[in-house]
């Protein structure tokens, strides 16, 4: 019985690794969806921006000192009024900020303004803008509402006064930010695992009808059982074969000497390498990288039985490509591909509640990202219901479909 | 006249296969609608951080001051909850930070003494990280210009470009239409040179009399035809369900249509290509998010840098991304003018469609 499960498990190995078609439809829209991201790290958080600065006072020099010290916040470029407006025309520049030429004598006044000209195209971007520039000018009369007063100022035992009256004392929950690839990238695994355990068994059990070699299938002696488990066995080992090398970049990327900031590495290496040195995964303590084994192997199961259900249901390639693709679209973003569910409105979590992949990227999350496994516990479990309920109703479903040929 | 009857010949085939393939017809024009519903998901999670508020104060200045963080630029959405309940949302990802005002907040801002507010984040996610320590001092300079304290010498005063802000989803759905567009009438219209190479009916359109151009003409009119009723449908959900309604309509439809010609042209061409429906789909759909990010589909491409807005020039969702976003809201967010993207547009168009002959009529000469 195992040989003839194995067996089967092996031909649809072979059969799929011998489809280009079918490893592009499961493989092309998560790549696609991994370059979205790449492209995104760039976008989010820094904006570019000029500066103008008019005055030779002192007071306006340390105005302009306080912004080019926010680096997190802008790509600041110094520029002259008439250079930043043509900048700001021809969309070089999202915004200018004037340090205007009577800035000492206004301060001296207790009237002073900064100029923000702003391109308000939309309002994700304006309000980014907004939020700098006005942390950089309150910076001027109170410095601890700064980066570095917010991190290390009444957090760490100094308060300083300030006429707003208000200071912030932070205090972050974790050493180190994880960057906004690392978080991202979890979903887009999630969705190659979707993509190929879905699609993959769905192509493969519409084959078996489009072609009829299901009868064939029915007349081995080798029984239904070891077949259709011998199918399942096979999507979930097309699923591992192509995971399991992502996930081990991702621990492995820590060795690659070039990716430290420090790295004396010349630019086009740096550049070649910024995309698999973005992807770097915390190594997990072993209760975590078990928590992520099992995760994983869960969500494959859920999506390899869903799969075959999909392709007995379809027994068309074409239109199993295209529902496959849908199915696989709605249950990345319902389940917080590119988004945090828990951020979401109430409707939309209610809703997000029956989409297994929920639970995978909140659980992949849990147990890359933070120290505790807070609701790993609710994860595993909805995950391991679906994947034995999807692997039975799978199961029988396609013993059933194949008898009748 | 023969050319109209081979063009209505061609389109009559055409018509009666996607009849056949009703419900493949049917899923591509769904795809098309849940990239807006996604869209929108990711355009929902560009603000309003989720925050926990615990006021231990409860006097006047504390009230004033949750107004303030209500009205920081759109960036949080205060959860009221206890402590422990939002100790546990916090460590569970649920919350990006606590905000506590201290017991005697508004007392002591009366004497004018400086109130620490405590604020645990998890920085977990670098970008609402950044978003939260950004969004506070603003929150706590309007709380000081709302009471006029003393003592503040520097103000930032703004002037904006624009008349008033686009809304973030508003922004991304028009765009969506341009994906919209590039997926529908890119798989039709691969789908239906693919086909030819599929049913093996190639042949006999290379040796046919008949002019291979009049024919193609005539069914990829009918895949546009559908195409553009698939997307009239994503039009009206964003004008009836989103609330958008385009400040120059007739610029809108006709914009769509020409996305809906060329992004035809082009799926032809890659499924004379692919010579698979099967190979052009997935194709067209990966393609289609990198087209898409790299268009001006968040924000301007050139904000994210020379380099991209340089590469995104080959991305024929640019430009038609320029010109819809000027169509439905007045934006330019191009630096070219749009009388330029829409050339570019009808020039990628007219390559693709003589491509697609090329590669049609392949063999005739041999």
């Amino acid at each position: 019985m195992i040989g003839a499960i194995w067996g089967m498990a092996r031909h649809d190995l072979a059969v799929w690794l011998r489809s280009p078609a079918a490893i592009a439809a499961a493989l092309l829209p998560a790549l696609g969806m991994g370059v979205l991201v790449a492209v995104l790290t760039n976008s989010v958080g820094q904006q570019l921006v000029a500066l103008v600065v008019k005055s030779e006072g002192r007071f306006a020099h340390r105005m302009a000192r306080i912004i080019r010290g926010d680096a997190d916040a802008y790509l600041l470029e110094e520029m002259t009024e008439a250079d930043a407006l043509r900048a700001l025309g021809e969309q070089r520049v999202a915004a200018i900020i004037v340090v205007p030429e009577n800035f000492d004598e206004a301060v001296a006044k207790g009237n002073a303004a900064v100029d923000l000209y702003l391109n308000n195209v939309d309002i994700d971007l304006a309000d980014d803008i907004r939020r700098s520039v006005t942390r950089s000018v309150a910076e001027f009369d109170a410095p601890q509402l700064g980066l570095l007063g917010e991190l290390s100022g009444p957090s760490a035992g100094t308060l300083l006064p300030n006429p707003y009256r208000v200071a912030i004392a932070e205090h972050d929950l974790r050493a180190t930010n994880v960057s906004f690839l690392q978080y991202q990238v979890i979903p887009i695994v999630v969705l190659i695992v979707i993509s190929i355990g879905l699609l993959g068994t769905a192509l493969l059990t519409a084959r078996d009808f489009e072609r009829r070699t299901a009868k064939l299938m029915m007349l081995s002696p080798a029984g239904r059982l070891p077949l259709v488990v011998g199918r399942l066995l096979g999507g979930a080992l097309i699923t591992f074969a192509l995971v399991t090398p992502l996930v081990a970049l991702g621990f492995l990327t820590h060795y690659i000497p070039y990716c430290a900031e420090d790295s004396e590495a010349p630019l086009w290496l740096t550049l070649l390498l910024s995309g698999p040195c973005g992807w770097i995964l915390p190594v997990p303590t072993w209760t975590h990288g078990l928590a992520l084994f099992g995760l994983f192997a869960a969500v494959t199961l859920t999506t390899v039985g869903l799969g075959t259900l999909l392709g007995i249901a379809l027994r068309d390639a074409r239109l199993v490509t295209m529902t496959g693709l849908n199915v696989s679209a709605y249950m990345f973003f319902l389940g917080g591909g590119f988004t945090t569910v828990a951020f979401l409105p109430d409707w939309i979590q209610t809703v997000s509640r029956f989409v297994p992949t929920r639970y995978a990227i909140d659980g992949l999350r849990q147990a890359l990202f933070y120290p505790d496994l807070i609701g790993f516990e609710r994860d595993i479990t909805v995950l391991s219901f679906c994947a034995v309920a999807s692997c039975i109703l799978a199961s029988f479903t396609l013993a059933r479909a194949w008898r009748r040929g | 006249m023969r050319a109209v009857r081979l063009f209505c010949a061609g389109a009559e085939l055409e018509a009666a296969q996607l009849r056949s393939n009703f419900w493949f017809v049917a899923l591509t024009a769904l795809a098309a609608v849940s990239f807006l519903v996604m869209v929108s998901l990711f355009g929902l999670t560009g603000a309003y951080a989720p925050v926990a508020l615990i006021n231990l104060d409860g006097g006047p200045y504390s009230q004033s001051f949750i107004e303030a963080l209500n009205g920081a630029h759109h960036s949080f959405a205060l959860k009221y909850m206890s402590a422990e309940e939002a100790e546990t949302a916090l460590h569970s990802g649920r919350l990006v930070g606590i905000i506590t005002i201290p017991a005697g907040f508004s007392a002591d801002v009366a004497r004018g003494i400086t109130v620490p507010i405590d604020v645990r984040i998890d920085n977990v996610n670098v970008d609402m990280t950044n978003d939260v320590q950004r969004a506070l001092p603003a929150a706590i300079v309007a709380f000081g210009k709302r009471h006029n304290f003393p003592g503040v010498r520097v103000e930032m005063v703004e002037h904006d470009v624009l008349p008033h802000d686009t809304g973030y989803i508003p922004y991304l759905v028009v765009s969506a239409l341009a994906l919209d567009a590039m997926v529908i009438a890119g798989i039709l219209g691969a789908m239906t040179t693919a086909r030819e190479w599929e049913n093996k009916t190639v042949k006999m359109l290379r040796l046919s009399p008949a002019s291979s151009g009049v024919v193609l003409a005539g069914k990829l009119g009918v895949a546009a035809l559908v195409a553009a009723t698939a997307l009239g449908f994503a039009l009206l959900a964003i004008i009836f369900v989103y609330g958008v309604v385009p400040v120059a309509p007739w610029a809108t439809v006709f914009t769509l249509a020409a996305c809906v010609a060329i992004f035809t042209c082009i799926g032809a061409w890659v499924g004379a290509l692919l010579k698979r429906t099967l190979a052009a789909v997935p194709l067209l759909f990966g393609l289609a998010m990198p087209f898409y990010v790299d268009s001006g589909a968040l924000e301007p491409t050139r904000f994210d840098g020379e380099a991209i807005w340089i590469i995104a020039h080959l991305s024929p969702v640019y430009y038609a991304v320029g010109v819809l976003e000027w169509a439905f809201h007045g934006l330019h967010v191009t630096p070219e003018p749009i009388y330029v993207n829409l050339l570019v547009l009808a020039a990628i168009a007219i390559v693709t469609a003589a491509l697609t002959l090329g590669r049609l009529s392949k063999g005739e000469a041999r």
